[in-house]
């Protein structure tokens, strides 16, 4: 597979921190939290702030912003932790949304709000082809399987979309196309995963 | 999980919207449509959970101390002195200075959040953010004059065992004058009225390290860790 999720060597440390805590646990604690337990909240960021950090500093590239962004993920975090439904969403799934959200609308406010299109894009035909029907028929299908379905390009400008944040408008630029043609592409690719994830 | 139901462009919408391509505007509309329509929250939902696989290419990167201080200073404030509204204030003015420092953009969102969180009609008051030179803040001062009293917020580190953070006011000239002891999880210091007298817009503060119960001399003993200034909120 060419796309990569392995991250730069960037110096990073802490490695999987907050992995020695079990999701259950990080449960407890959002739950603890929505309660208004500080002792937990102050847990919480203990046991997830170094992970958090790592998506506002991958997505904002710039430290203090970084921070700033954390700083606004926790008092989020605070305030929302009474929506949390384990169930709906793994513990650290649920943080690191809140996490990716902050640091996006950051970068998206100091962009052009909307997006100009010489033509409205397409979301033509994308039915799946046979032949990666019949390859995958295990019981699971994760979302590597299914992007491993996607043109390699596709499947990298999908990845790097929500890892980095990259806009529309960037990822435009980095494959050298047109804007509405980048979107055309990636709305197929959408839902062409989306049905590889519903088979 | 199924969404058969959905139509290919709500698919592909709520697909941007999580992998976060649109624009601030478009990101905005797909939020409002999430309020009323159920169906497609579940969508944007399902899509989450999907994506949340690619989580793992967050490395941890190690925080600054001192944020969780902010994070509480915004949250607890009002809560650690509801009459006065000098917490709120305190909020305010953090926001200013966050505002200052971050990105033009970025301006209006903390503003925004922060301008309702001001209690109006607040006493006047004097607020030090102290920090190490270079690091981020470890904790934050404000001193209500009417009540001759620091409140603290936690600091973002403990002294070892046995040791005690102690709060001096350092004049323009002359030895540093003891506050006080830092209560060890923040809370008030009440200041003796002629000591808040010492006290004006602009004075230094700094915070030393001290055997337990504080300096034995009367003067700063130990390294001092944090400082800074005091301002009008």
């Amino acid at each position: 597979m060419r796309w990569s999720r392995k991250a730069d060597n960037d110096g990073s440390d802490k490695r999987g921190t907050y992995s020695n805590m079990s999701q259950d646990e990080l449960s407890g604690l959002i739950a603890r939290t929505a309660l208004g337990d500080r002792a937990a909240f102050s847990s919480l960021y203990s046991q997830t702030s170094a992970k958090l950090f790592g998506v506002t500093l991958r997505i904002l590239k710039d430290r203090a912003q970084a921070e700033d962004a954390l700083q606004e993920v926790y008092v989020r975090i605070w305030r929302r932790a009474g929506s949390f439904r384990v169930g709906q969403a793994s513990a650290m799934a649920w943080l690191t949304t809140i996490a990716r959200n902050q640091a996006i609308d950051l970068i998206r406010a100091r962009q052009p709000a909307t997006l100009e299109y010489d033509e409205a894009p397409e979301v033509a035909d994308a039915a799946p082809d046979p032949e990666a029907r019949a390859v995958l028929s295990g019981e699971s299908r994760r979302i590597d399987s299914c992007l491993s379905e996607l043109d390699p390009d596709r499947a990298t400008a999908v990845v790097a979309a929500y890892v980095e944040g990259l806009s529309y408008q960037e990822l435009a630029e980095q494959h050298a196309v047109p804007l509405n043609t980048m979107r055309t592409w990636l709305r197929r690719s959408l839902i062409k995963l989306r049905e590889c994830m519903s088979r | 999980m199924s969404t058969g139901t959905h139509r290919p462009e709500d698919n592909a919408l709520a697909g941007e919207y999580v992998l976060g391509v649109l624009p601030i505007a478009e990101r905005r509309k797909v939020e409002e449509r999430m309020a009323r329509d159920s169906g497609f929250a579940a969508l944007v939902q399902s899509w989450q959970t999907d994506l949340a696989h690619l989580d793992e290419a967050y490395q941890p990167q190690t925080p600054p101390q001192g944020i969780k201080a902010r994070v509480d200073a915004r949250l607890f404030a009002e809560a650690a002195k509801p009459a006065g509204g000098l917490w709120g204030s305190l909020v305010f003015w953090r926001g200013l200075a966050f505002a200052s420092l971050a990105a033009a953009a970025a301006v209006g969102i903390y503003s925004g959040n922060l301008i309702e969180q001001q209690a109006p009609g607040s006493a006047p008051a004097l607020v030090a953010e102290l920090g190490a030179p270079g690091s981020s803040v470890g904790l934050i001062a404000a001193l209500d004059p009417a009540e001759g009293a620091f409140t603290i917020t936690p600091a973002a580190f403990s002294p070892d065992d046995g040791k005690s953070l102690e709060l001096w006011l350092v004049p323009g000239e002359g030895a540093p004058v003891s506050l006080g002891l830092v209560p060890s999880d923040g809370g008030r210091l009440v200041l003796d009225q002629p000591l808040v007298q010492q006290i004006s817009d602009g004075a230094l503060l700094a915070v030393s390290v001290e055997p337990l119960g504080g300096s034995p001399t009367g003067t700063a003993t130990g390294p001092v860790v944090l400082s800074g200034s005091l301002s009008k909120k």
